[in-house]
């Protein structure tokens, strides 16, 4: 048994690739539905590696917050040459590390909702937080925030957590946004119809959603299209809010102390081109960050179009999002 | 065999030093971990801990959702093992054995999504509930919680609790049997005896487990109402990047179940030194009769389908996705990411369940070799700790004091598995405890008379009656590292996933129905797990007890 054990282990351990010394590794620090066999990651590698003379690796953690904190606790001895998978959530505290570096990118490729013009931070895909029905159970799904805070308390909706999940995070911003100083009101009304506010978008989706819990749920505007192209089935649509939807922005930048800035470099510019975003729509399932012209899937044309993209910019969000969160907090417990 | 005069491993300080050196190791792990955050942080302002509404609504909700998890799960396991010992052979008990060992160890986001299945609002209970009985049930808020708690411990603590009772002393289950005792009267003379050295140490057990619960229960707890102590120290770190509110409620945290496991460690666990010698069993006249039978058959077969129902529910929604895991082309062959994933993680699992097994050992010896009880308590106590320091502190800790070195990927993987085997080692010490301290004073001063000291000892007192709960506690170690997510997902893995690690990435990007047959995989394979370590346990001692106990003599037949 002993034995079999360890010489498992031993295949395992040499089963990781040695890394050939002669070229440069480009290590990313990234999250794992971008890594993922099936995710963006393995072939946007295998592009960006064709066009340098090097090897680009990826180094998963669970989300964009633990790539910031992961940044933060391994400051400037960090291996990580370039960070990928942070948000517009989580970008003002990994700016605060000092720890990134400008870009120096041509961003005018950039096609997003709004003007983007950070110095640090690169856009390489968007989307809109959307609550998405279950046709099947609920035909008329509230088409409105104020219409699903004022709808009966038998209509269940699934959230997640500001604290723990970035969805969850959105819908409080959003809230914010729309109701400024009456959110907490407004949350208080929509309490009676959450059924209960799970941890991370995935025990939400997958033990609860698709299980036909509650007809509605917190997730993203493109989340149908993967449904539709993928699984062939039209049963889950997001629905579009008048009040506008909150926007998400997935970031990457460089690390101040990598040796392989120029690589990093060239990588942030690669990351706009159609080599790199063309895998974003059905593998990432959000919106490339520049305009892909032909190539955007034909399910992205059923998807909802916003009113009004809403949206506080990063610094703002980072003042106030612990006050903003003990009002949540005190409305929801009260 | 011939003894030589010194046996290998036969000095005293061989019994004592390891285990006491892992102690300290543990000790000094959880000190350095807890100490490097509030180091790195400013101290931490204590009295706002008790000024913030908030955190006092927190602390009391963990301990309240805890000890009612305990109570229910104690109330469920304590019948079901004495059933279980009086019935000691009917069609299926193995296989129900096998579910009991199962449920602790499956990962918590599959058992939910079968718990809901069955419970949930469009679950098949709650339609039965409904229809028939006219009862409205439901599963979000502390009702939840609780269920998932009982369906996570009550098997595992009426496992243990079986497992002592099984070893009672026989020469008091055969007085017993002989005096045709009733079941009160049983239960006084023999399994409360038996029962009562294990139940704090248990208590304790399922205690940090429920007050240290995360996922499920804001899964199913309905809201912010619902906040453990490690949703609010996730939140701090995390969240707030707060390490100084962090360390504190962990240190909160670990004063409170750290003072249950010293009140368990001074009223029960140093009690369990019950005589016995090894005599045929007899097992009591109570299971006998017709009645009980039908009694016993019934409520084991409610507790049954308790476990079955979700894991039904598991399979169900598994099978779709089977299809394309198992048959990619049309052909067998097992999908290649699936492959590797189960590999890797056997890889991890295999060995960090013998190095927890292992490491359990020597501190339990290491608690036998000194007569001074402040150093057993310690010893005891400090083998917890694992539980008690939540992981994401911990792993904060030590990431603040082996900055540079960490995050390799072949490094992460021992790492990963170093962890693991720490943090199944208050499972397994929990399961050797009984068997290992069971050994009768007599049989010792033989030993001690005869010279059989160090490996001899091991081999030919210990073994042969450690054999089953080794193999139990090893299935255990490695099942327990096999289903976990957090640590891999704490230190980050490299590009190639665990199996949990697989199974979150489908989930994260929509594959759902691959992501069901994962878990479904994940469940079979723990399944096999369970079976081929019971296997492996029980092969010899079954066919000793064959030939001489008359346990497996045809009963008399009574309808």
């Amino acid at each position: 048994m002993l034995t079999r054990a360890f010489t498992l282990l031993f295949l395992t351990l040499i089963a990781v690739p040695a890394f050939a010394q002669s070229t440069p590794t480009l290590t990313i620090y990234t999250h794992p539905s971008f890594a993922a066999d099936w995710g963006p990651g393995p072939a946007v590698k295998d592009a960006f590696e064709k066009t340098c003379d090097c090897q680009v690796r990826y180094v998963v953690l669970s989300s964009g917050g633990d790539i910031l904190q992961r940044l933060r606790l391994e400051g400037k001895s960090t291996q990580a040459d370039l960070v990928l998978g942070l948000d517009t959530g989580t970008m003002e505290n990994s700016r605060q590390t000092g720890l990134l570096g400008h870009h120096e990118t041509d961003l005018s490729a950039l096609d997003l909702p709004i003007n983007w013009q950070d110095p640090v931070f690169v856009p390489y895909d968007w989307g809109y937080f959307a609550f998405v029905y279950d046709t099947e159970q609920l035909p008329n799904p509230p088409e409105s925030l104020d219409a699903l805070i004022a709808a009966p308390d038998d209509l269940k909706i699934i959230i997640q957590d500001p604290r723990t999940s970035t969805p969850g995070l959105g819908l409080l911003l959003w809230m914010r946004h729309v109701y400024g100083d009456q959110a907490s009101a407004m949350w208080q009304q929509l309490k009676d119809k959450i059924l209960t506010t799970t941890k991370s978008w995935s025990d939400g989706y997958y033990s609860l959603f698709m299980s036909g819990e509650a007809p509605l749920i917190l997730s993203y505007s493109t989340s149908p299209a993967y449904h539709m192209a993928v699984d062939n089935t039209d049963r889950y649509q997001a629905v579009a809010f008048e009040e506008g939807h909150y926007l998400q922005v997935e970031v990457a930048a460089l690390v101040q102390s990598s040796d392989h800035k120029e690589l990093a470099r060239d990588f942030l510019e690669f990351m706009l081109t159609p080599d790199f975003q063309r895998h974003i729509p059905l593998k990432n399932v959000m919106y490339p960050a520049t305009d892909l012209g032909d190539e955007l899937p034909e399910v992205f044309s059923h998807l909802i179009q916003p009113s009004e993209a809403r949206y506080f910019d990063p610094k703002t969000v980072t003042d106030n999002r612990r006050q903003w969160l003990n009002e949540w907090l005190d409305a929801m417990t009260r | 065999m011939k003894l030589r005069p010194t046996a290998p491993f036969s000095h005293p300080a061989w019994r004592l030093l390891p285990g006491l050196g892992i102690a300290s190791a543990l000790l000094l792990l959880a000190t350095a971990g807890l100490g490097a955050l509030l180091w790195e942080a400013s101290l931490p302002d204590v009295s706002q801990l008790w000024g913030s509404r908030y955190l006092r609504t927190v602390i009391t909700f963990t301990v309240w959702q805890a000890f009612l998890s305990v109570l229910l799960s104690l109330l469920v396991a304590v019948p079901v093992a004495r059933m279980l010992a009086r019935q000691p052979a009917f069609p299926g008990r193995g296989g129900l054995l096998r579910l009991m060992e199962l449920s602790l160890v499956l990962p918590s986001i599959v058992a939910v999504s079968g718990l809901v299945s069955v419970y949930g609002r469009q679950g098949w209970f709650t339609g039965i509930a409904s229809d028939w009985l006219n009862v409205s049930w439901n599963i979000y808020g502390i009702n939840g919680i609780v269920l998932a708690h009982v369906f996570f411990n009550a098997p595992l603590a009426a496992r243990i609790l079986l497992q002592a009772i099984e070893s009672a002393p026989a020469s008091q289950r055969r007085a017993a049997a002989q005096l045709g005792l009733g079941r009160w009267w049983y239960w006084r003379a023999v399994e409360w005896p038996a029962v009562r050295p294990v139940l704090p140490g248990l208590a304790a057990l399922v205690f940090t487990l429920c007050f240290t619960s995360f996922a499920i229960v804001m899964t199913l707890g309905g809201g912010p109402s619902a906040t453990t102590i490690e949703v609010a120290i996730y939140q701090a770190l995390r969240f707030e990047f707060d390490g100084s509110q962090a360390a504190l409620l962990a240190v909160v945290q670990l004063l409170i179940c750290g003072f249950l496991w010293w009140l368990a460690a001074r009223y029960g666990l140093t009690a369990s030194l019950l005589p016995d010698r090894r005599v045929a069993s007899h097992s009591s006249r109570a299971g006998r009769s017709f009645w009980s039978r039908l009694t016993d058959g019934l409520a084991l077969g409610v507790f049954a389908l308790f476990l079955v129902m979700p894991l039904a529910a598991i399979l169900l929604r598994g099978l779709p996705g089977m299809g394309s895991a198992f048959f990619p082309q049309g052909s067998f062959s097992v999908n290649p990411a699936l492959l590797d994933a189960t590999l890797r993680s056997l890889a991890i699992a295999l060995p960090a369940g013998l190095m927890s097994v292992g490491a359990a050992l020597l501190i339990l010896a290491s608690g036998t070799a000194t007569s001074r009880s402040t150093i057993r308590r310690v010893t005891d106590v400090t083998a917890y700790l694992p539980l008690m320091i939540p992981p994401l502190v911990l792993g904060t800790g030590l990431f603040l004091l082996f900055r540079p070195s960490l995050g390799n990927s072949s490094e992460g993987l021992v790492l990963v598995t170093l962890i693991n085997a720490m943090m199944a080692l208050p499972f397994v010490l929990q399961m050797l405890r009984g068997p290992l301290g069971r050994l009768d004073s007599a049989s010792r001063q033989q030993a001690d008379q005869l010279g059989i000291l160090g490996w001899y000892r091991w081999r030919w007192l210990h073994w042969p009656r450690m054999r089953r709960p080794l193999a139990l506690s090893m299935a255990y170690g490695t099942g327990l590292s096999l289903g976990d997510f957090g640590v891999i997902a704490l230190f980050g893995s490299p590009g190639q996933p665990t199996l949990p690690v697989l199974l979150y990435q489908q989930l994260g990007s929509y594959r759902v129905d691959a992501a069901a047959a994962t878990g479904l995989w994940l469940v079979l394979l723990l399944l096999l797990l369970f079976s081929v370590f019971n296997l492996l346990g029980a092969s010899r001692l079954s066919l000793r007890r064959t030939a001489n106990s008359p346990r497996t003599v045809q009963e008399p037949e009574h309808a």
